[in-house]
């Protein structure tokens, strides 16, 4: 039994006689993504994004005449694996870290982040309670918050002076963060939830909850749930049961893979998205990643562009690689116009916040028959 | 009442599913003993050939499900060749071969993950998407497809196990492995049957469900769990109880969510404390093995 | 004397370790250390009592989520606190473990399958009282005594918690205690037939194991002052049960052998091969248990028959 751990022993030391040093010519930037887990589904094009958006940069000089490097982790989708990353990407002189992965990963990685005073953001996940759960001056959130989405949605839904609506998710971590966040933005503003259903991972079919949701009778139906096949069988009940009441659909929804695999069940859907197409920023991100990377990008791409353009941006105002000028130059970072939001949204951490996307910047979207279509109501008006 | 006839009819069909997954466990376990939670994958390997030939290459339904069948035949044998017949040759104790087939599940599902990439898929409906009313019943084309494809590979199952000498065969190897091979009975040839069967059941199970769950490299272990569940309520001894466990399996989950007066999340717990009830009060399942 | 020296050689050597690696490598080592806290146990009863059982890591989680509730939110002083986890946890253990001696195999796996899922739900739906589905984070590890055990510290806190585990299941499995948990194993109608109570020791193996789980996740949750459901998910309990196969059931050194080896395995991998790793994972496994069906420690043996 010893022995084992004499080797154990010698290849630590090994490791230890090995530094992480790095050239003196690079700022090290640490990526923590999710490749085998069950936040690969997201965290793949977020990360795809990112590196794009690194060779781009790097393309064009480098931050502070140095080029960035970039040390991606797999996580794996365990979040205490993730917190291991953090400390593996600290000790090997990451600068900043970028969190990729599922939202409890990203949470469980802030109590390494805090503890080693690193900077820390976080583009893509939109759970709210990320950075209220613990106080942590170092890290960032530029996702789409759970409470601006159902804003947005409530903001377009105005007219139709809704009072009674159902609320659909699923028993996923991010999905019962919305769900609960849209609860209270829909009480806050005054409209009743008549029936919460929660559809399970790995259910066969929506059939129970939605006779539920029938049977309340609501006037429109929430949709708070962030797995695809379990909100395509939402979908699918919807139709069985000849439900008819309109569909508001969290940020899941602008996620493209939906247009093939819920054929024939999507038409007339609005979700939120932060994502114009017709922006002149997300054409030349189009054209760019195409062209560098050889498909076609979507929305989930640009988060990950936008948060390493966060980042080198801070860095650059920091004029150094100290953590704490970095942190310093991103908590002041003001009106950065990125590829996502509507065309007037800006990123900023006004007032000493942390959350720095645009509450104005996310847009209401239709499905026309199977496809994306056009941008029904911007912002909060 | 009305939607419970309108439940009955989806939650027979997903009964049915979990019922054929668990039919498919069964035909594994009763000459071997072993437990091969990889058949969820199975399905899941089903329900992405069913992607794959029906969805992109547009082949005619008929074929598209027989090329499958064909197919999970085939790897089920192999998975039998390569991961259990080395260990049952060594005479290896009695959970290798249960590890080294959780070994082929995280196998087969990177496997997917790596060629299919993360997202879910979308596996044709043989019949369309529409609604059908029986009587005072009423579901979608699909749940009655499963429900008549299932008591089909029952009914097959059933009079295979009863009426047949190769079925008897399974019986006497069930019951006594040494006597079996005694008597002159091919245990490797009985075992290898066995998981090619349940390989080719476990493939109609996903591309049955497919439709409805849409094929990713997730929905297996949750799969393998219900099915594993369903032939413990149902007894491991008997075909019928496969079918039983299932069935009981699907209504109590979607009852429990329709009708039980608890907040949503609860909902999910119910079924896994009926369950624990059930495994104390009744430890052997439903339905005795005959004698 | 000499098996003594042996302990308090290990001890120093595993617990100097933490101040020749980094950071790093630290929470590798402890997060190492709690896994392998966990095989030991887990092949007690698994191994060594043959109870084939999935609820291993839900008692993991019943000690973290246990101390950290009872520690900030009910506020007791910690020597309370501790000794209320592990009362939570021999409550909870007896609880599964009395209806469970009449079950046997598969029911028994699916029952503690069943409660492991169980414990999810409850931690899911827990609100304020477990954070639900985000967990608790907003703690940090007290003083005690006025002492600040974070850091290196802390990791010799966790080699020391190992070491008594292990010395605990040694002392246990070469007992009488531990050859009636054989005997029960093996042939539960011969033991019961020498006048061994089949049940008690079944209830008694289960408890003990359990409760050193329970242990051992009071200690995990002051690793990353984070406790969250995903972390006690039923994957792990799978992951676990591989371990002590692919090491060797029934031995500890075998358990030890699996956890190194399975926990370390994706960390080497994933530099190397990318994505790719988790599919090397799963075939390495295989290979594993085909070549060495009762476990690697096997090969441990045969080089020392030499």
């Amino acid at each position: 039994m010893r022995g084992q751990w004499k080797k154990l022993l010698c290849a630590a030391a090994a490791a230890l006689i090995v530094p992480g040093v790095q050239a003196q010519n690079t700022i090290k930037i640490g990526i923590i993504t999710d490749k085998v887990g069950v936040a690969k589904p997201y965290a793949e094009p977020v990360t795809d994004g990112a590196i794009f958006a690194a060779n781009e940069i790097n393309a064009k000089g480098g931050v502070l005449g140095k080029k960035i490097e970039l040390q991606i982790e797999d996580d794996q989708g365990k979040p205490d694996v993730s917190a291991t990353m953090a400390r593996k990407l600290v000790e090997d002189g990451a600068v900043f870290i970028l969190s990729l992965s599922l939202t409890p990963a990203t949470q469980q990685a802030q109590s390494v982040t805090l503890e080693t005073k690193t900077p820390h953001l976080t583009p893509s996940n939109s759970g709210d309670t990320l950075t209220t759960q613990i106080n942590n001056p170092y890290f960032w959130q530029t996702g789409p918050l759970g409470s601006t989405q159902i804003a947005t949605l409530l903001s377009y839904a105005r007219a139709r002076n809704y009072k009674q609506v159902a609320l659909v998710g699923d028993n996923s971590d991010l999905g019962q963060l919305l769900a609960k966040f849209f609860r209270m933005g829909l009480e806050k503003a005054g409209i009743q939830v008549v029936s919460e259903e929660l559809i399970p991972r790995g259910a066969t079919t929506a059939e129970p909850q939605m006779q539920k949701v029938r049977a309340a009778k609501p006037q429109a139906l929430v949709s708070a749930g962030v797995l695809t096949a379990e909100n395509v069988l939402m979908l699918k009940a919807y139709r069985q049961m000849g439900l008819k009441m309109p569909i508001l659909a969290s940020y899941n929804f602008s996620v493209p893979v939906y247009m093939s695999v819920a054929q024939g069940l999507i038409d007339g859907v609005t979700f939120v998205d932060a994502y114009d197409p017709d922006k002149p920023a997300v054409k030349q991100f189009v054209a760019g990643f195409k062209k560098a990377m050889g498909k076609e990008p979507y929305n989930l791409n640009g988060y990950g562009y936008d948060g390493m353009y966060l980042v080198a941006d801070a860095i650059r105002r920091a004029g150094s690689t100290d953590k704490e000028k970095i942190r310093e130059a991103m908590q002041a970072t003001k009106g950065l116009h990125g590829v996502m939001g509507s065309k007037e949204a800006a990123y900023g951490f006004p007032e000493g916040k942390r959350t720095g996307f645009d509450p104005n910047g996310m847009v209401v979207r239709v499905y026309e028959g199977d496809k994306q279509g056009r941008v029904l109501h911007v912002g909060l008006k | 009442m009305q939607d419970f006839l309108e439940l009955a009819v989806g939650a027979a069909a997903s009964g049915c599913i979990y019922g054929l997954l668990a039919l498919a466990y069964l035909v594994m376990i009763r000459p071997t003993g072993i437990i091969n939670f990889a058949v969820g994958e199975w399905a899941m390997v089903g329900a992405f050939a069913g992607f794959l030939l029906l969805t992109q290459w547009h082949w005619p339904y008929a074929l598209g499900m027989a090329a499958m069948l064909v197919f999970m035949l085939l790897v089920g044998w192999a998975t039998e060749r390569v991961a259990v017949r080395p260990l049952l040759e060594k005479a290896a104790p009695v959970l290798a071969p249960i590890l080294a087939l959780l070994g082929m599940l995280v196998v087969f599902r990177e496997s997917i993950s790596l060629l299919f990439g993360p997202d879910p898929h979308q596996v044709p409906y043989p019949f369309g998407y529409g609604r059908l009313e029986f009587g005072p019943l009423a579901g979608s084309y699909q749940s009655f497809f499963m429900i008549g494809v299932s008591l089909v590979v029952f009914g097959g199952a059933w009079y295979f196990f009863e009426r047949t000498v190769a079925g008897k065969c399974f019986e006497a190897v069930a019951l006594n492995r040494r006597a079996a091979a005694l008597m002159g009975i091919n245990l490797a040839r009985v075992t290898a049957l066995s998981f090619a069967a349940g390989g080719a059941i476990a493939g109609l199970a996903g591309i049955l469900i497919g439709p409805n769950i849409s094929a990713h490299y997730l929905m297996g272990v949750p799969l393998a769990i219900q099915g594993f569940t369903a032939l413990v309520i149902g007894g491991v001894g008997r075909v019928a109880g496969a079918l039983l466990g299932g069935l009981l399996l699907a209504f109590a989950e979607q009852l429990t969510v329709r009708y039980a007066p608890v907040p949503p999340g609860y909902a999910q717990g119910v079924p896994l404390v009926l369950l624990m009830i059930f495994l104390i009060v009744r430890p052997t399942g439903l339905l005795r093995a005959r004698a | 004397m000499k098996r003594a020296v042996l302990w308090v050689g290990g001890a120093v050597v595993l617990a100097a370790a933490a101040f020749f690696m980094g950071d790093y490598h630290n929470d590798v080592y402890r997060k190492l250390l709690l896994w392998i806290a966990l095989a030991l146990s887990y092949n007690f009863i698994f191994g060594i009592a043959g109870q084939v059982t999935f609820s291993h890591f839900a008692f993991y989680g019943i000690g973290a989520y246990g101390i950290v509730i009872l520690l900030f939110y009910a506020a007791l002083p910690w020597p309370l606190a501790i000794l209320g986890a592990i009362a939570l946890c021999v409550v909870l253990a007896l609880a599964v473990a009395i209806p469970a001696t009449r079950l046997e195999g598969f029911y028994l796996a699916l029952a503690t399958m069943a409660f492991a899922q169980l414990f999810i739900v409850v931690l899911n739906e827990g609100g304020a009282v477990t954070g639900g589905t985000g967990g608790l984070a907003s703690y940090r590890l007290p003083r005690i005594l006025g002492l600040d055990f974070s850091g290196r510290t802390y990791t010799v806190v966790i080699v020391l918690l190992v070491l008594a585990t292990a010395a605990i299941l040694r002392r246990i499995d070469n007992s009488w205690f531990g050859r009636a948990c054989r005997a029960v194993r093996d042939n539960p109608e011969a033991a019961a037939a020498m006048g061994i109570d089949v049940a008690r020791t079944k209830v008694i193996a289960f408890t003990v194991a359990s409760v050193l789980a329970g242990i051992a996740g009071m200690a995990y949750a002051f690793v990353d002052n984070t406790v969250n459901p995903p972390i006690f998910g039923l994957e792990n309990a799978f992951l676990l049960l591989f371990m002590v196969i692919v090491g060797g059931t029934g031995r500890h050194a075998g358990a030890v052998v699996g956890t190194v080896l399975l926990y370390l395995l994706p960390f080497v991998l994933s530099p190397l091969i990318g994505q790719h790793h988790a599919l090397v994972f799963g075939v390495l496994m295989v290979a594993a248990i085909l070549l060495q069906p009762r476990g690697l420690i096997g090969l441990y043996d045969r080089v020392a028959r030499r």
